[in-house]
């Protein structure tokens, strides 16, 4: 399970956080950028864990923190630095997985000369036809995987990133995404529970 | 606990998130449960499996961003017009290169450099950038972190200094400057083998005068006689050159190993200079390796020279 080294000591080291947020909340830019460097990796990570795609997780980045140097003076000491950011960071990836997701419905039924078929099942017959050989089992269960976290919702996916990929507690994810700890405890669940429907045959 | 309920807890007692009491009572029911270990066990395989497709973050497309988000807030450039350093620039500075003069932007778009970096290639040649990402996420960056010193605090807190170092691959083609500054620098790597195999290519450049240096140099000085034999068969289109002949002759007389010795008399009495007649002479009286004295005396032969000095 990965830890989240740069949340995690970013979280536990607040009284230099602190200092460089206030410096920079003073308009000091290098105060900024150090901040920027503190908590950049991982949330960089985040989004091209979640987007699978470079140029979406720079776009991420980029417009999170932004958004974050617009908005830092309004930023209160309230909860930690590194929950702020996330909400940030979370939101704008939720807002990209519901975009992906509406793309995603309208293209997936495809047309043939039999009429109308479903990706998903097309993949399943393939599946089944499959070589038995180990590397073709592993290219399996990668677009498997891929499979399985397409059918999360983007909460469910959301929730299982932060904590399955950045080690953070379920207490603190229900913090960043206004919710309950309860809900992120029954949001793990169903991710779980979807991934092993759908992953079956090879877990 | 039923079967029922705890199954439902499976996945929050895998990632730690229940109470202590709700983890006792799934223990508990675990020992006495077969069907239930099992579906444990299928948790961890699940979480295994997943932990595979980690994604690691390229460090220049890191840079990439970081470059971005500043040239944006200092009211910058839109960022395909940005002039501060690329990351191909700041990696070559951070490993120590000195560099004037490189512009990306204005590279030919070929397969030279930047084809493991192929997201940032694809940014700039405009490129599908389907096709290199795939490159790209074959090399992923490794961190190796040296912890320097560990100290606890007074408030329960602990500081831990360490050093990073990382790993990083990219390709290109020999004709690129930035491939021909790394290999000079992986010319004086530790690592013999690196040493080797960076000397076999640099010696195809020797037209470089970096590389003519570092070929003089390593021919000399290099400990590893794979890479001083390499050296040698660098400088052999290098002979007109004296400070190239001077070397030669240097090695002729002081390397130890006589495979060296060979390959420098070979190269050497590829080209007639009269006026190395007399340390042909010197060395021919020196040397006992029947091979590099028959090759000194038919090059003094072809001088008109005797073979000893009377």
């Amino acid at each position: 399970m990965a830890q989240d080294a740069a949340g995690a000591v970013g979280a536990r080291l607040s009284p230099q956080v602190d200092s460089l947020i206030r410096a920079a909340q003073r308009g000091d830019q290098d105060a900024f950028e150090q901040l920027v460097r503190t908590y950049d990796q991982s949330v960089l990570r985040l989004a091209m864990n979640l987007l699978r795609s470079p140029e979406d997780a720079r776009d991420v980045y980029q417009e999170a923190f932004l958004r974050v140097y617009r908005n830092l003076h309004a930023f209160r000491f309230d909860c930690s630095f590194h929950t702020w950011l996330y909400r940030i960071v979370t939101n704008i990836c939720l807002d990209q997985l519901r975009k992906r997701k509406v793309r995603k419905e309208e293209s997936s039924v495809v047309e043939t000369s039999d009429g109308a078929i479903d990706r998903m099942d097309a993949f399943e017959e393939d599946a089944a036809e499959a070589d038995p050989e180990r590397s073709m089992w592993n290219r399996q269960l990668k677009d498997k995987i891929e499979d399985a976290l397409r059918d999360l919702t983007p909460r469910e996916r959301m929730v299982f990133e932060l904590r399955h990929y950045q080690g953070l507690r379920l207490r603190n994810i229900g913090e960043m995404l206004g919710t309950t700890e309860e809900a992120a405890k029954n949001c793990l669940f169903r991710a779980t529970q979807k991934m092993r429907a759908v992953l079956g045959d090879f877990v | 606990m039923t079967c029922d309920s705890v199954s439902k807890l499976i996945p929050l007692y895998f990632y730690g998130e229940l109470t202590p009491d709700e983890e006792d009572r799934v223990e508990d029911h675990l020992h006495e449960c077969a069907e239930c270990t099992t579906a444990l066990a299928r948790q961890r395989t699940l979480a295994a499996a997943l932990d595979q497709r980690q994604t690691e973050v390229p460090l220049l497309l890191l840079e990439d961003c970081r470059m971005d988000l500043m040239a944006a807030i200092q009211g910058g450039a839109p960022r395909q017009e940005k002039s501060s350093k690329g990351p191909w620039t700041l990696f070559l500075e951070a490993i120590g290169a000195t560099f004037t003069g490189l512009n990306r932007l204005q590279r030919p778009v070929g397969a030279v450099a930047l084809i493991a970096l192929g997201f940032f290639a694809s940014r700039f040649t405009g490129g599908n950038p389907a096709a290199p990402i795939a490159t790209a996420s074959t090399s992923p960056d490794e961190v190796i972190a040296t912890v320097r010193s560990v100290h606890p605090d007074s408030a329960g807190h602990v500081q831990i200094a360490f050093d990073e170092t990382h790993r990083r691959t990219v390709s290109g083609s020999m004709e690129d400057q930035n491939i021909q500054k790394l290999l000079l620098a992986a010319a004086r790597e530790e690592d013999s083998a690196v040493r080797v195999e960076s000397m076999g290519l640099l010696k195809t450049r020797a037209g470089s005068g970096e590389v003519r240096d570092e070929l003089l140099n390593a021919v000399v000085n290099d400990p590893n006689l794979g890479v001083r034999l390499e050296a040698l068969k660098g400088l052999k289109p290098l002979l007109g050159d004296p400070q190239v002949r001077k070397t030669l002759l240097q090695v002729l007389r002081g390397d130890e190993s006589a495979a060296v010795r060979k390959e420098a008399v070979d190269v050497l009495v590829t080209q007639r200079d009269d006026s190395m007649v007399s340390a042909l002479q010197s060395l021919y009286q020196k040397e006992d390796n029947n091979y590099i004295r028959l090759k000194l005396q038919k090059a003094l032969k072809d001088m008109n020279a005797s073979i000893g000095t009377f």
